[in-house]
């Protein structure tokens, strides 16, 4: 009879689900009660016999088998997976070791030359370098640098073997031979390494680097040069910076000037402290004068733009240096020159210098 | 150059600014203050200034040059001190000039019956203020006469000499023995002063024993002279003797001043120590030094300084400073004082001009608003710091270092098909010869961090290498990685490969290197290669050590632009297929994979090697390969035709 039939089923059913260990079992148990030959599918076909109203009654209670054990068979489920998932996890866990990955660093002076390059790539400028081996004609002679000049000589500038080839003294070799192969308007930066015949020591050695540029426009003036470098001090050193330009000589340029910036040591007053007692040789760092030497700079000389080919009634430059060790060594607290290029120059596995 | 505070102000009258803000002034105007500090002179108390004085300013090596610059600063004059010397008819004969491409101008008086005595206080005081040794008077005056007026002299007793005196090339004389008693070889050519038979000085420079003037000198000869100051800088370094003459005379110094100098020597000697002027003084001056004109727009003041600055006020300026100004209009029409030999163009007057204004004057906090000008960034440059930036994230240090090494060690780390490069007078004797590799570099900063206990050595330097073909000299950017691993040259493999992927490059591979440097394993070298263009080389060095360097210049011109090939719409899952290859031992399956990715071409995702097995006379490769936007119909299609299956 149907509803012996149903009572039946629903207790094998009820007994089935209590047995299933793995989804392969609920698969069987699906088949057995819901699959297109299962037992719940046969009551419905038997129940085609019954009169109305019996169809109707055994039809809401066959429906109720039904939904139960669909419901039994999904909630199993989740239950399996849930089991079987945090097994599998537990198995495939890992525990976090404690080794950091070594890190590394960028040189102190690349580092520099990139925070310099930021400023002026922002304004426009390109990046350019040149050739180390250079020829007299455009480390002197087109920088207007008479021949008879003290830089030229075997104390202060290395040569090769042979006639007329020097290791550069200085970028604006670069500027030199970038004016020469290009037309106005320019404005380019040219860091780089420089070497000199000096002996090495812990102020000083033959191998440092510049920073060099120019801009050469229709009109520019000392104003715009003072602006531009203004511009870079206070971004390297903060905008309460002080700064000086003052007349200085340089073959290159004409009028020349020398920018200072007040020592941030003593504040300008030559001496740490005001009564002079901790150093009375005067403060260490800018030598009791109250400003430290960043470099030069200054409207460029009418023979240099004259010999890059130039006209200077149509074109004016301004140009500009700065010797890049002492800032090195300021910021990053080294005391010997010589740490830059190797030997003790070390960097932390672990800290990162945050420059984004 | 130093001043007295005192001398300053004799010599400007009615200036009265104070030590402190003449100091400031001289510095913004081009004449920076070295030191300052309170001295008693003449038992007075007084402040002692000294100037740094640029190179072309050889007229402020003196005291009265110095004096002249502050009246221009504050529009007052400079109180030269003028004297009138009676100077007889009768012509003298005892001087002449032979070197005469060298000497521009001499001017020689003898002077007789002088009596040479110590000198008085205030002379030893004042030539001690300038580190000068006091001599005798004679000898205290000339060097009194070259600090107040920057013009060197020589006196010399002509009692000791035999002969004329005379300005030389040397030819005959080896040696020279100097006023302090050293002993100095001649090459020969050097500009000398000489008598008929003996050497007397090196001119400019120096003076020698021979006529030494002494407490007994009676009769004595005083010279003056310019040079071609090119020969006196170079006999002064050759010899290596650096004199305060020689520096004032290896500058441009004006042959104009020379009288004023040797009229305030010659007062100051008749009157000091007595003495008689008998002959005309010798003067040689063939060419005379000429007036410049200088014609400059004054509205170009303005434009170069950024700020207006009037003509009446940039003439004032020019007055001031002893120049003459004529005006028609805008323009001007200015003649330097004969002192100023740093003045030759216009630009020269309008930096003399702002100078004076102040640059102080002039705003800085105004960055100015230039035109678009061409982006000039070379690819080398653009490449390194690519190449920086990826090497430090995957946890390698940069090093800079120099770049001198010796033959020897450029023999053990060369590469390339190029030669070594030589200094002339490298800093350090040792290390005269410019490195031919990275790698001596990097070893050394390896050997150094061994030493002081770092661990983890990844190390790179980008920097030059120098090498030389035929007469050509030649350098390229270098790329140099060091590693220290137990699997280094894996490790190193992966850095230059996620290096060169990361930089456009993806057709990487490996030939046997031709060149084996001397301290590679032979068995380990490989030439690196993209593009079938050998970029660069990687070799083991020792068991956990690696090295590896890549030319950058080269590289970075093989460099393609930017590529949007990377970015893919996935419209199909990846359809990942195998196959197995078998090649002849002597077939590399680099070029075989090579070609498959030209087969392939835009459909392929990865090819990888998964396993390689050995026959006989042959290799098996087991190569895996990953379609994108094929079906698994179509990608199937594709793997059998490419893999011949």
């Amino acid at each position: 009879m149907l509803e012996t039939d149903l009572k039946l089923i629903k207790n094998e059913s009820e007994k089935d689900m209590a047995a299933v260990k793995t989804t392969a079992d609920l698969d069987n148990i699906f088949n057995k009660y819901l699959g297109s030959q299962g037992q719940i599918k046969q009551l419905f076909k038997e129940m085609k016999d019954l009169p109305e109203d019996k169809r109707k009654e055994i039809g809401v209670n066959i429906n109720g088998l039904q939904k139960k054990i669909i419901d039994l068979i999904d909630s199993k489920k989740k239950e399996l997976l849930t089991g079987h998932l945090a097994k599998t996890m537990e198995a495939e866990a890992e525990t976090l070791s404690f080794d950091l990955p070594k890190i590394g660093h960028l040189h102190p002076i690349t580092q520099t030359i990139r925070m310099l390059n930021k400023v002026f790539i922002e304004m426009g400028y390109s990046i350019v370098d040149g050739p180390e081996i250079e020829t007299n004609e455009y480390n002197f002679t087109r920088l207007n640098v008479p021949a008879d000049h003290p830089a030229m000589d075997m104390q202060d500038t290395i040569y090769i073997k042979e006639p007329n080839l020097l290791l550069r003294t200085q970028t604006s070799s670069v500027e030199s031979r970038i004016m020469a192969g290009n037309k106005p308007p320019m404005k380019f930066v040219c860091p780089g390494r420089v070497y000199r015949n000096e002996k090495v020591n812990k102020s000083n050695h033959f191998v440092f680097h510049h920073y060099q540029g120019a801009a050469i426009l229709e009109k520019v003036s000392l104003k715009d040069l003072f602006g531009t470098l203004d511009l870079l001090f206070k971004r390297m050193y903060g905008s309460k910076v002080i700064v000086r330009y003052r007349n200085k000589y340089y073959p290159e340029v004409e009028p020349g000037v020398g920018a200072d910036m007040q020592c941030f040591n003593c504040k300008g007053r030559g001496r740490s402290d005001p009564d002079g007692s901790s150093d009375p040789m005067g403060c260490p760092l800018c030598k009791g004068v109250g400003w430290i030497e960043m470099g030069g700079a200054g409207i460029i000389h009418p023979n240099v733009m004259k010999m890059a080919g130039i006209d200077s009634k149509k074109f004016m430059g301004f140009a500009f240096g700065l010797g890049l060790d002492r800032w090195v060594m300021a910021k990053y607290n080294i005391t010997d020159i010589r740490t830059l290029l190797g030997g003790n120059l070390a960097y932390k596995y672990y800290e990162n210098e945050n420059s984004f | 150059m130093k001043i007295l505070y005192s001398q300053l102000k004799q010599l400007v009258p009615g200036l009265k600014a104070t030590p402190k803000q003449i100091g400031e002034k001289f510095t913004m105007a081009g004449l920076m203050l070295d030191e300052s500090r309170r001295v008693k002179f003449n038992d007075k108390n007084d402040w002692l200034l000294s100037f740094e004085v640029r190179q072309n300013r050889a007229d402020c090596l003196s005291v009265l040059g110095l004096a002249r610059e502050a009246a221009g600063y504050y529009g007052l004059v400079c109180k030269l001190p003028l004297n009138k010397l009676a100077i007889p008819a009768k012509k003298g004969s005892g001087v002449k000039v032979e070197a005469l491409k060298h000497v521009k101008r001499a001017l020689a008086f003898e002077i007789t019956g002088v009596k040479n005595k110590k000198s008085s206080a205030w002379l030893k005081e004042f030539l001690a203020l300038y580190d000068i040794n006091s001599v005798n008077l004679l000898v205290d005056l000339s060097n009194y006469i070259m600090i107040l007026t920057g013009y060197p002299s020589h006196l010399l007793d002509k009692d000791k000499m035999k002969g004329k005196l005379c300005w030389a090339v040397n030819q005959d004389f080896k040696e020279f023995i100097t006023l302090d008693k050293t002993k100095v070889r001649l090459p020969g050519k050097e500009i000398i002063l000489k008598d008929d038979k003996t050497i007397l000085g090196l001119a400019g420079i120096v003076g020698g024993k021979a006529a030494e003037i002494d407490l007994n000198s009676q009769n004595i000869i005083v010279e003056m002279a310019i040079y071609d100051r090119v020969s006196i800088r170079k006999d002064s370094r050759s010899l290596k003797i650096v004199t305060e003459a020689s520096l004032r005379l290896e500058k441009d110094l004006s042959p104009e001043g020379l009288d004023l100098a040797m009229n305030l020597l010659i007062s100051l000697i008749l009157k000091e120590t007595g003495g008689k002027i008998e002959t005309r003084p010798f003067s040689f001056y063939p060419v005379k030094q000429p007036s410049l004109k200088i014609k400059l727009d004054s509205r170009l003041i303005s434009v170069f300084a950024g700020v207006d600055i009037s003509q009446n006020k940039a003439v004032s300026i020019l007055k001031d400073l002893r120049f003459r100004v004529s005006k028609s209009g805008q323009s001007l029409e200015v003649a330097p004082p004969l002192d100023r030999m740093d003045i030759g163009i216009y630009e020269d007057v309008i930096e003399e001009v702002i100078r004076v204004f102040g640059f102080e004057k002039i705003p800085s906090n105004q960055a100015p608003a230039f035109a678009v000008a061409k982006q000039m960034t070379s690819t080398t440059i653009r490449f390194s710091e690519k190449a920086r930036d990826i090497l430090a994230i995957i946890g390698f240090d940069e090093i800079l270092s120099w770049p001198l090494t010796k033959k020897e060690i450029n023999s053990e780390t060369n590469y390339l098909n190029w030669d070594n490069v030589s200094t002339q007078n490298s800093v350090n004797e040792e290390f005269p010869d410019l490195r031919q590799s990275i790698a001596p570099s990097l070893l050394f900063q390896f050997k150094e961090y061994k030493k002081r206990n770092i661990g983890k050595i990844k190390l790179f330097e980008i920097g030059r290498v120098f090498g030389k073909k035929g007469s050509n000299y030649l350098e390229q950017e270098s790329l140099g990685i060091l590693i220290e691993s137990g699997k280094a040259i894996l490790e190193l493999k992966k850095a230059v490969e996620i290096l060169l992927l990361s930089l456009g490059f993806n057709e990487i591979s490996y030939l046997p290197s031709i060149i084996k440097p001397k301290i590679a394993n032979p068995f380990s070298c490989w030439d690196i290669q993209v593009r079938g263009e050998t970029i660069g080389i990687i070799y083991k060095i020792h068991k956990s050590l690696s090295f590896a360097e890549i030319n950058i210049s080269k590289t970075s011109n093989l460099a393609k632009g930017f590529t949007l090939n990377p970015v893919v719409e996935l419209i199909h899952k990846l359809v990942i297929l195998d196959a197995n290859v078998e090649l002849n031992d002597s077939k590399d399956v680099g070029p075989f994979l090579k070609n498959l990715q030209k087969e392939i071409g835009r459909n392929l995702w990865s090819l990888e090697l998964i396993d390689t097995f050995s026959l006989k006379d042959k290799t098996r490769y087991t190569i895996k390969a990953s379609y994108v936007g094929l079906s698994d119909k179509e990608a199937k299609k594709m793997h059998s035709k490419v893999f011949n299956l």
